[in-house]
């Protein structure tokens, strides 16, 4: 860590407002100032909450301004779900900015996600624009009802898997080359931005259990061999590095009581 | 009102009872927000002598008010451990003892040996339970003789507190107790994790990749205050709860129940305050009844 000023943040923070952005898709805000300032496109936060389930649950920061921090995310189990229900006012552990997040150099940059993997990608649009990037966001989801309905960057292509909307195929497919190419996704999508940029940046999903780098739950495997932290040295990792085949290419969330 | 919360435990004068538990503190300087003020020892991530890579993912699964976990074990060796950890380690305030494995009696002789005099390094806890190894680990765990034999084979090996980790896949943890206590160990943590499963009804087969993994969190707390107090009970030298401890109240648990002071491990990945959290929660408890020092607790403790 570097000395000095406090880089990792443990917030009460309260939920501000919810919205939807999908079929089954919504984004909540809440107030947590320290975070939204420090906050790095990629990097996450670990909620926790009175009533939930025992461990923490991870999200990328959608979007930061101000004093608050958004999430995005979909009912996939009792613990999304708790959260879904949260009322105004309600409040919410944050622990972050936790994790690696995306490295923007280049003149352009096209940012390519697949259903939930919008999570990190206004962030990055923002940073990328900031950076002085062009930034083209392709956007994809099995059909149209389940594309997010927000975007951001100076260009947005569609792409869905039924042809409801836009491309009719996948986001990788959609996707024209870029000086960065970011993405995120199912595992098995980024599995085929590897096979076309292997120097693409992917931001990975994998279960987890703290977050901070102690319990090494939450292994990637690499192409050189061993394990390392999607927490810590990840969740954002250059897509040649992982060994792809090893990491589980679906995350089943049927958990807790 | 401060409380005197000063602790002797297996030849270490701690300041507190309250202890970072193995695998859940790393080697203590991951987190910044790690709460290290009310820590009265912290236990390192399992060491091997040689590096080793773990499981393959998926390493954990949440079960009710639990987590199951395979990570095998991940460490960088010993000699990585001597050079990038224990250096830090001597700067501070509080001991580390280094949680020690092996596949051989003679291979954990071996790293005691190693690791022996390093500055930064005030004990060892031999981990005889691990339920995510292929070799060794529970093995020497569940059987008295091969428990005995890793524990001499440390003993031997070191001045140094020797603490021993066991585990709770026995039918009597007072034949395993006494045999470490005979052995020559220092004191006895207890318990590790308990062997679990779970499937995953979407793929039809377990949701860990080594199929098998070790209970944790306050779903196994009741099994493990009752098997600490089997320990406690059976031996003389001091004995370290651990099992689901999230507050104090349940920390008190393990301490009248016969423990002398306890760990912290799940609980940490939620709240990274917990240690310091209970600790002050059991100074408020003793104060609140009037008690000047953690020794006044009355204590539950029929001798068999």
């Amino acid at each position: 860590m570097s000395g000095g000023r406090p880089s990792l943040f443990l917030l009460d923070a309260p939920v501000t407002s919810k919205r939807p952005a999908a079929r089954g898709m919504f984004v909540i805000s809440m107030r947590a100032p320290e975070i939204a300032r420090a906050v790095r496109a990629g990097q996450f936060v670990n909620l926790g909450w009175a009533g939930g389930p025992l461990l923490r649950r991870p999200f990328s920061v959608y979007r930061a301004e101000d004093d608050e921090i958004e999430v995005v995310l979909k009912s996939v189990g009792a613990g999304t779900e708790q959260l879904l229900a949260m009322k105004h006012g309600g409040v919410v552990s944050c622990l972050g900015p936790l994790g690696r997040g995306f490295d923007l150099k280049g003149k352009s940059a096209v940012l390519i996600s697949g259903g939930l993997g919008v999570a990190p990608m206004p962030l990055a649009a923002r940073d990328a624009k900031a950076a002085g990037l062009r930034v083209t966001w392709v956007h994809g989801a099995r059909t149209a009802a389940e594309l997010c309905a927000e975007s951001a960057g100076d260009e947005v292509v569609w792409a869905t898997d039924d042809g409801s909307k836009g491309f009719h195929g996948t986001a990788v497919a959609a996707a024209a080359d870029a000086d960065v190419v970011l993405a995120c996704g199912p595992n098995r999508m980024l599995a085929a931005v590897a096979e076309r940029w292997p120097e693409a940046q992917v931001a990975v999903e994998t279960y987890m259990g703290c977050g901070t780098g102690v319990c090494l739950g939450c292994a990637v495997p690499l192409k050189r061999g061993g394990y390392d932290r999607a927490c810590k040295e990840g969740p954002v990792y250059r897509a040649a590095d992982i060994d792809w085949p090893a990491l589980p290419s679906h995350l089943s969330y049927a958990v807790t009581a | 009102m401060s409380v005197d919360m000063a602790v002797a435990v297996g030849g270490l004068e701690l300041r507190g009872p309250v202890l970072a538990a193995s695998g859940t503190f790393g080697y203590g300087t991951e987190v910044p927000l790690l709460e290290r003020r009310a820590l009265g020892a912290m236990v390192s991530k399992g060491i091997f002598l040689r590096p080793r890579a773990g499981t393959p993912p998926p390493r954990i699964a949440e079960t009710p008010s639990g987590m199951l976990n395979a990570i095998g074990l991940q460490g960088p060796g010993a000699d990585a451990l001597v050079r990038d950890y224990a250096p830090r380690w001597a700067e501070w305030d509080f001991p580390v003892l280094v949680n020690i494995n092996g596949e051989s009696a003679s291979e954990y002789g071996e790293l005691t040996a190693r690791l022996d005099g390093v500055p930064g390094i005030a004990g060892f806890e031999i981990n005889i339970s691990c339920p995510n190894v292929e070799q060794g680990g529970l093995y020497f765990g569940n059987d008295p003789r091969a428990a005995a034999a890793v524990t001499e084979a440390v003993r031997r090996r070191t001045k140094l507190p020797v603490w021993v980790k066991l585990t709770p896949m026995v039918s009597d943890i007072g034949v395993i107790a006494r045999a470490v206590e005979s052995a020559g160990a220092d004191a006895l943590c207890a318990i590790n994790t308990f062997v679990g499963m779970s499937i995953d009804l979407n793929a039809y087969k377990p949701r860990l990749s080594f199929r098998t993994g070790g209970l944790s969190g306050p779903a196994i707390r009741p099994l493990a205050v009752h098997l600490a107090h089997q320990a406690a009970r059976a031996v003389r030298i001091p004995v370290v709860g651990i099992g689901g401890i999230a507050c104090a109240d349940d920390a008190l648990e393990f301490l009248v129940a016969g423990c002398t002071a306890v760990q912290v491990g799940t609980a940490t990945f939620v709240n990274p305050k917990a240690i310091a959290e209970v600790h002050d929660g059991i100074a408020a408890f003793l104060a609140a009844r009037g008690f000047a020092t953690l020794a006044e607790l009355p204590r539950y403790l029929p001798r068999d």
